[in-house]
């Protein structure tokens, strides 16, 4: 887990390799899941707002799941 | 509002691997998969020391240190934040959870976790014995998986596994919410870091360096909320504590003269 000298919420080059691995082959959309996963680690260090986290990817989840039922969700405040 | 954390103390962590193997008994973790390894940094690779051997009456200089890896139980979980179907989810104690009826495999989870903590059922799973081991079900194949704090115990108001086996007691688990818990005092009075916090992850994972502490103070399996008396506390009389006695790692010397 070295610490990665292009910024936060970029991927260390290393990494990126082994979420390829981790997503080889899988049944569902193997791109949406890096961009979801590098744009949830902006959420977290305060670069993107959860509601526009949900709301970037809503419609290709809904696509690709038929579902969205992520926690980022504004309407499920509670 | 209860807040579980853990505090590893890497000055008293001697890199035995039973907080790894510990970890799999008891959560009946499948062959190949590991939910707590513990990594090394030092060398190129793991387990490889940086510097070199003292050779030829020279002074070696080799270095490695041990850098115990699970589920950070994250306050602001990317894993959580992905999961298309919900199944991976905060609880309300901050123990991060994944509910494997409701996971369908799509692994965007470990792609977002930072910390490489999560791993996938790609087979059926194999276990040794082949009943399995611990008290936990076994999880199909298909599906992610990862530490829970072995909610199991917690929830039975115990220690998790890791924790109460380790032999240089360098774990300590408790609510970090609770200003007087132990964990909270040495996250207050010791020099922690949090893996990657420039990541914003607020992992529930405090790592001590520099000074060591006095470690987990008790013996009991229990919680230390559960505890009649505070371990910590020299004010315990010693009728309070009998039979309840701290069990030393290895057994004390017979007094004596020389034989």
């Amino acid at each position: 887990m070295a610490e990665n000298p292009d910024g936060p919420h970029e991927r260390i080059p290393a990494w990126d390799e082994t979420a390829d691995a981790m997503l080889a082959d899988v049944d569902y959309d193997a791109d949406l899941g890096k961009r979801m996963a590098d744009d949830a680690i902006r959420v977290a260090n305060g670069e993107l707002s959860e509601a526009e986290f949900h709301e970037r990817y809503h419609e290709e989840v809904k696509a690709e799941f038929g579902r969205d039922d992520r926690p980022t969700d504004p309407e499920n405040d509670d | 509002m209860t807040n579980y954390g853990l505090v590893i103390d890497q000055e008293r962590c001697i890199g035995c691997q039973t907080c790894a193997v510990t970890c799999k008994q008891e959560n009946n973790v499948p062959m190949g998969q590991f939910w707590n390894r513990v990594l090394t940094e030092g060398g190129d690779h793991i387990d490889t020391p940086e510097g070199s051997y003292p050779e030829d009456g020279e002074t070696g200089n080799l270095d490695m240190q041990y850098q115990p890896t699970a589920c950070q139980h994250c306050e602001n979980a990317p894993c959580v934040k992905v999961c298309p179907v919900n199944a991976t989810y905060t609880r309300d104690d901050g123990i991060v959870e994944i509910d494997y009826d409701k996971c369908i495999g799509c692994r965007y989870c470990m792609a977002a976790c930072p910390y490489n903590a999560r791993v996938f059922n790609w087979d059926e799973p194999e276990h040794r014995p082949d009943d399995g081991t611990g008290d936990v079900a076994e999880r199909p194949q298909g599906v992610v998986e990862k530490c829970t704090f072995c909610s199991h115990r917690v929830d039975e108001g115990l220690d998790p596994a890791c924790v109460v086996n380790c032999p240089a007691d360098a774990r300590i688990f408790g609510d970090l919410d609770d200003d007087s818990s132990t964990v909270s005092e040495y996250v207050a009075n010791y020099n922690t870091e949090q893996l990657l916090e420039e990541k914003g992850t607020d992992p529930n994972t405090y790592y001590v360096q520099g000074e060591m502490t006095p470690g987990r103070t008790w013996t009991s399996d229990d919680l230390e909320s559960e505890l009649d008396d505070d371990p910590s506390a020299e004010s315990v009389s010693a009728d309070d504590a009998a039979g309840d006695e701290p069990v030393p790692h290895v057994p004390a010397e017979a007094g004596g003269g020389d034989d």
